[in-house]
C-alpha cells in the first residue's frame, strides 16, 4: 500500500485532501451501518416468534428508531458522501473539491452528531418516537425525558452536515470540470451527485423549520403542534415528508449513478441513451419534490389526486432508467464481475421496489398498506436492493481505485449470493406478512395471528444479510492486508479516475486531462480516431490545499452546543463562543494568501459566489417553510391577541425602511471596495452595520413592547409563529451585522483591498437577500389584512 | 491575484432604485388605509412586494448583469419555494387552490 495510508494520526485529522475524506467518510459510515444492522437483527429475533422476549416492548421502539434514524442518516447517506467525496473530483479531472475545509468540516459534524445521537444509548434515553417522529408523541407529554432531544437535536447537526457538504459539491461540479468537460459530458455518477447536492440543500430546510417548531415546543414551551392550541399535526407530516420523499432520492440516485458507471465498463459498450439516464435522474429529482403527500394519504389530509397521479409520474423516468440499463447489458461483451453482480442485483430488486412503491400512488390501496409490514418490505426493497447493492456495486467497482489492491472476486461473488439470497428471504415475505394484516412497529404478536412462520423465515434471512456484510469484511481486510495489487485501470474503465494511479497520488493527476466527449478515455484507449491522447507529466504550479485544525475544533463547538442544550445554558455559552471563535479563525486562515485569491471555474464566477447563491437557493425554502407556516396559522389561534390588535405598521414601516437603505449603503461599499477606496469602503461598511444595528433595535423594542401586551412565544399560535419567524430574520441581521463589522475591522487593518471584493461582495449577497426576506415578511405579515 | 472585479451598475442607478423602494414602501402603508383600494388590496401590496423584491435581486443583487447560471441557481429554487408555500397553504387549508 502507499505510504501515505501509514502516517500519523493527527495527518487525518487535519486532512482537506478529498480522498482521506472520503475514506474517513467510507469507515465511520460503515462502523454506523454496523451499529445500525445489530439493530435490525436484535428487532428480527425479537419478532422471530410469537411472544418474543428478547427486548421489552420500550427497548424494541428505541432500536426501531434507532435503526431507521442511524441507517438513514449514519450510514446510506454517508456511505453515498464516501463515493462523493473520493470519486467526484477524480471523475470531473479536479484536484480537490472547491472547499476542502469545509468538507473537512463537513465530515467532522457528521462524526460529532452521529456520536451524539448514539451517546443517547449510554445515558438510557435513546430516541423511541420513531426515526419519522410524528407530532404530537415527540411532545413533553408524550415523551418526557431527553430522548426526543437527542434525536432532534442530532438530525439539526447532521443536517449541517448535509448542507454544507451539497453546496460544495455542487459549486465542484459546475466549477471546477476539466477541459472540455461539458455538462453533458459529465459521468452519470456526477450527474446523480450534482441532482442529489441539490436535493439536500433544498430539501433538508424545511425538515429544520420541523425540528425548529419541535425544539421549541419542547423547550421554551411553543405551540406549533399543540392541538389545544390550534395546531395541526398535519404540519409535522408535511414538513417531514417534504424533505422524506426527496430524501429517498437522496439516498437511491447515487446508486443508480453508480450501476450507470458499472454496467457500460462490464458490458463493454457505452451507456445506452446516456443523455436519457441523466434527464431521467433530473425529473426523478423534480418530482421527488411534489409527492411527499403520499406517505400522509392515511392521515386524512382532503385533495390528494393531483399528489396521486405526482407520484404515478415519477415512475415514468425510473423506469427509463431501467430499460437503458437493460438495453446497455443488451449485446454486450459482458464480464460477470462482483461489480456487475451488484450492479445487476440492484435492477431487479429496485424494479421490485419500485412496482410496490407505484401501489402507494393509488389513495384506496394505499390506505390498506399504510403502516403494514408490506411498506416495510417496499421501502427495504428500494434501500437495500436499491441503495446497498449500489454501494456495494461501487466498492467493489472502486476499491481497487481507492486503496491500490484487488477484492477477491471468487469472495465477492459468494457475498453476492449470500445477500441476495438473505435479502429476499427476509423482506420478500414481509408484503405477505403485510398483505394479511401485520402492523409495523409492534414489538411481539399471538401465535393466533397466523403470522409466526413467515417472520421466522424473514429472521433466517436478516442473517443472512449479517453473514454477507461479514464475508465483505474478511474481504476486505484480507485484500488490505495481502491483496493483489491494482494497476492504474484494472477493469478497463471509461472515466477518467482509471486514468491516474491506484491509489491516486495528493494532486490526483500529474496533467489535468482534456475532454473530448463522453467516455474520453477509453476512446483513446482503443485508438477512436480523432482523440489526441493528452499529455502525461507536469508537476509545475500544482497548489494542493494546506492541513487545517480548524474543521475540526469548529464541529467540536457545534458538538458542544448541542450537549449543552441538553445539561446546561452555559455549556451552550461556551459552545457558541468557541464555535464563533473557530468560525473566525476558518474564515481568516488564508486571508490574504495569494494561492486563494483565484477561485474562477467554468461558469466564469468565483467558487464563493456561487456558493453563496446556492446557500440562499437553500434559504428560500427555509424562509419560505416559516412564512407558510405563518400563514396557514394565521388566524387559528384560541386565545389573543390578534395581529391586527397589536402589530405596529408605521414603526414597522420606518424599520423596513432603514433596513432597505442599508442595501443602498452596501452596494456602495462593494463599489468603494472595487475602486480601492479605503475611506468610502469604511464608511458605507460601518453606516450598513450601523443601520443593520437600527432595525435590530426596532425589533428588541417591537418584542418588548408585545411581551409587556401580553403576546409571548407561549401565548397562542400567533405568538409562536410571529417570534419564530421575525426571530429568525433577525437572527440573520445579527450574523450579517458581525460579517459586515469584521470586514470594517480587517479593512481598519489594512487587510481589505480590491482583491478582497468578491468577499465583499459575498457578504453583500447575503445582506440583500437578508432584506428580500424582510419585503416578503412586512407584506405578509404586517400589511395583508 | 484576482482581475479587479467590474462594477455592476452605476452609483447613479443605486441611488435610483433606492428612490424607487423609498417610494414603494411609502406605497405600501398607504394602501392599507385607502378603503376605496380594499377589494384589490391583497394583490396589489403582492405586486408592490414582488415589484421591490426583483429590483434587490436585479440590481443590488446584480442577477442583472451576472452570470445566467447564478440565475438559475436563485430563481430555480425560489420558484419550487413559491410553490411549497402554496401547496403548504392548501393542504393545511389556509386557502384552496384547486378547491376540495
Amino acid at each position: 500500500m502507499s505510504a501515505a495510508w501509514v502516517t500519523p494520526a493527527a495527518s487525518w485529522i487535519t486532512t482537506v485532501d478529498h480522498k482521506r475524506i472520503g475514506v474517513l467518510y467510507g469507515v465511520t459510515a460503515f462502523l454506523f451501518f454496523l451499529v445500525g444492522g445489530v439493530e435490525a437483527l436484535l428487532i428480527r429475533l425479537q419478532l422471530a416468534g410469537p411472544g418474543g422476549r428478547v427486548v421489552s416492548a420500550e427497548t424494541y421502539n428505541a432500536l426501531f428508531t434507532m435503526h431507521g434514524t442511524t441507517m438513514v442518516f449514519l450510514a446510506i447517506m454517508p456511505l453515498n458522501a464516501a463515493f462523493f467525496n473520493y470519486m467526484v473530483p477524480l471523475l470531473i479531472g479536479a484536484r480537490d473539491v472547491a472547499f476542502p475545509r469545509l468538507n473537512a468540516l463537513s465530515y467532522w459534524i457528521l462524526l460529532f452528531g452521529g456520536l451524539f445521537l448514539n451517546a443517547s444509548f449510554l445515558v438510557g434515553a435513546p430516541p423511541d418516537a420513531g426515526w419519522f417522529g410524528y407530532a404530537n408523541l415527540t411532545s413533553k407529554q408524550f415523551t418526557p425525558g431527553p430522548s426526543v432531544d437527542f434525536w432532534l437535536l442530532s438530525l439539526q447537526v447532521l443536517g449541517v452536515s448535509s448542507m454544507l457538504g451539497g453546496i460544495n459539491f455542487i459549486v465542484t461540479i459546475l466549477n471546477m470540470r476539466a477541459p472540455g468537460m461539458t455538462l453533458m459530458r459529465m459521468p452519470v455518477f456526477v450527474w446523480m451527485t450534482l441532482v442529489v447536492q441539490f436535493l439536500i440543500v433544498l430539501a433538508f430546510p424545511p425538515i429544520t423549520v420541523g425540528l425548529i417548531f419541535l425544539m421549541f415546543d419542547r423547550f421554551f414551551g411553543t405551540r406549533f403542534y399543540d392541538v389545544a392550541a390550534g395546531g395541526d399535526l398535519h404540519l409535522w407530516q408535511h414538513l417531514f415528508w417534504i424533505f422524506g420523499h426527496p430524501e429517498v432520492y437522496i439516498l437511491i440516485l447515487p446508486a443508480f449513478g453508480i450501476v450507470s458507471e458499472v454496467l457500460p465498463t462490464f458490458a463493454r459498450k457505452p451507456l445506452f441513451g446516456a443523455p436519457v439516464v441523466i434527464y431521467s435522474g433530473v425529473l426523478i429529482g423534480f418530482f421527488g419534490f411534489g409527492v411527499w403527500s403520499h406517505h400522509m394519504f392515511a392521515a386524512g389530509m382532503g385533495p390528494v389526486a393531483a399528489l396521486s397521479i405526482a407520484t404515478m409520474l415519477i415512475a415514468i423516468p425510473t423506469g427509463v432508467k431501467i430499460f437503458n440499463w437493460l438495453a446497455t447489458l443488451w449485446g454486450g461483451a459482458i464480464r460477470t464481475t462482483t461489480a456487475l453482480h451488484f450492479a445487476v442485483g440492484l435492477v431487479g430488486l429496485f424494479t421490485i421496489g419500485g412496482l410496490s412503491g407505484i401501489m402507494h400512488a393509488s389513495p384506496p390501496v394505499d390506505l390498506q398498506q399504510t403502516d403494514s409490514y408490506f411498506v416495510v418490505a417496499h421501502l427495504h426493497y428500494v434501500l437495500i436492493g436499491g441503495s446497498l447493492f449500489g454501494l456495494f456495486a461501487g466498492a467493489y467497482y472502486w476499491w481497487p481505485k481507492i486503496t491500490g489492491r484487488l477484492l477477491d472476486e471468487r469472495l465477492g461473488k459468494l457475498q453476492f449470493w449470500v445477500v441476495f439470497a438473505g435479502f429476499n428471504v427476509a423482506f420478500f415475505p414481509q408484503h405477505y406478512l403485510g398483505a394479511i394484516g401485520m402492523p409495523r412497529r409492534i414489538y411481539t404478536y399471538s401465535a393466533a395471528a397466523g403470522w409466526t412462520f413467515w417472520n421466522a423465515v424473514s429472521t433466517v434471512g436478516a442473517f443472512g444479510i449479517a453473514l454477507g456484510v461479514l464475508l465483505f469484511m474478511v474481504n476486505a481486510w484480507r485484500s488490505l492486508t495481502r491483496g493483489a495489487p491494482a494497476s492504474a485501470d484494472p477493469w478497463d474503465g471509461r472515466t477518467l479516475e482509471w486514468r491516474t494511479s491506484s491509489p491516486p497520488p495528493l494532486h490526483d493527476f500529474d496533467t489535468i486531462p482534456p475532454i473530448y466527449g463522453r467516455d474520453t478515455f477509453w476512446r483513446e484507449k482503443h485508438g477512436r480516431p480523432g482523440i489526441v491522447p493528452a499529455p502525461t507529466h507536469d508537476h509545475t504550479h500544482i497548489h494542493l490545499p494546506a492541513p487545517s485544525r480548524w474543521p475540526v475544533l469548529t464541529a467540536l463547538g457545534i458538538a458542544v452546543l448541542a450537549i449543552g442544550a441538553l445539561t446546561h445554558v452555559a455549556v451552550v455559552l461556551a459552545g457558541a463562543l468557541f464555535t464563533v471563535v473557530c468560525m473566525f479563525a476558518f474564515a481568516l486562515e488564508h486571508h490574504r494568501n495569494p494561492a486563494h485569491a483565484q477561485q474562477d471555474g467554468d461558469l466564469g464566477v468565483d467558487h464563493r459566489k456561487v456558493a453563496v447563491w446556492v446557500f440562499l437557493g437553500s434559504e428560500c425554502f427555509f424562509f419560505g417553510t416559516l412564512i407558510a407556516t405563518y400563514l396557514a396559522y394565521n388566524g387559528r389561534s384560541v386565545v389573543g391577541p390578534e395581529p391586527h390588535q397589536i402589530l405596529n405598521i408605521p414603526l414597522t414601516t420606518l424599520s423596513t425602511f432603514d433596513l432597505l437603505m442599508s442595501s443602498l449603503l452596501m452596494v456602495l461599499a462593494l463599489a468603494a471596495v472595487q475602486r480601492d477606496d479605503r475611506r468610502q469602503a469604511r464608511l458605507w461598511l460601518f453606516g450598513t452595520a450601523l443601520f443593520g444595528l437600527i432595525f435590530l433595535g426596532f425589533q428588541v423594542y417591537e418584542f418588548t413592547h408585545f411581551v409587556r401586551e401580553g403576546l409571548t412565544l407561549q401565548r397562542n399560535l400567533f405568538g409562536s409563529t410571529f417570534f419564530v419567524l421575525t426571530g429568525f430574520h433577525g437572527g440573520h441581521v445579527t450574523v450579517g451585522v458581525v460579517w459586515l463589522l469584521a470586514l470594517l475591522i480587517l479593512d481598519l487593518r489594512g487587510r481589505l483591498g480590491r482583491v478582497d471584493a468578491v468577499k465583499v461582495e459575498v457578504a453583500g449577497l447575503y445582506w440583500h437577500f437578508v432584506d428580500i426576506v424582510w419585503i416578503a415578511i412586512f407584506t405578509l405579515v404586517y400589511l395583508m389584512p | 491575484m484576482n482581475e479587479p472585479p467590474v462594477e455592476h451598475a452605476s452609483i447613479g442607478t443605486y441611488l435610483k432604485v433606492a428612490a424607487i423602494l423609498s417610494v414603494v414602501t411609502a406605497l405600501e402603508f398607504a394602501v392599507i388605509y385607502i378603503r376605496a383600494l380594499t377589494p384589490i388590496l391583497v394583490p396589489l401590496l403582492l405586486v408592490l412586494s414582488a415589484g421591490k423584491f426583483a429590483l434587490v435581486v436585479l440590481f443590488f443583487m446584480h442577477l442583472r448583469y451576472d452570470s445566467r447560471a447564478l440565475a438559475v441557481l436563485f430563481c430555480g429554487p425560489l420558484a419550487l419555494a413559491t410553490g411549497l408555500v402554496l401547496a403548504l397553504m392548501t393542504l393545511t387549508g389556509a386557502f384552496l387552490v384547486l378547491g376540495r
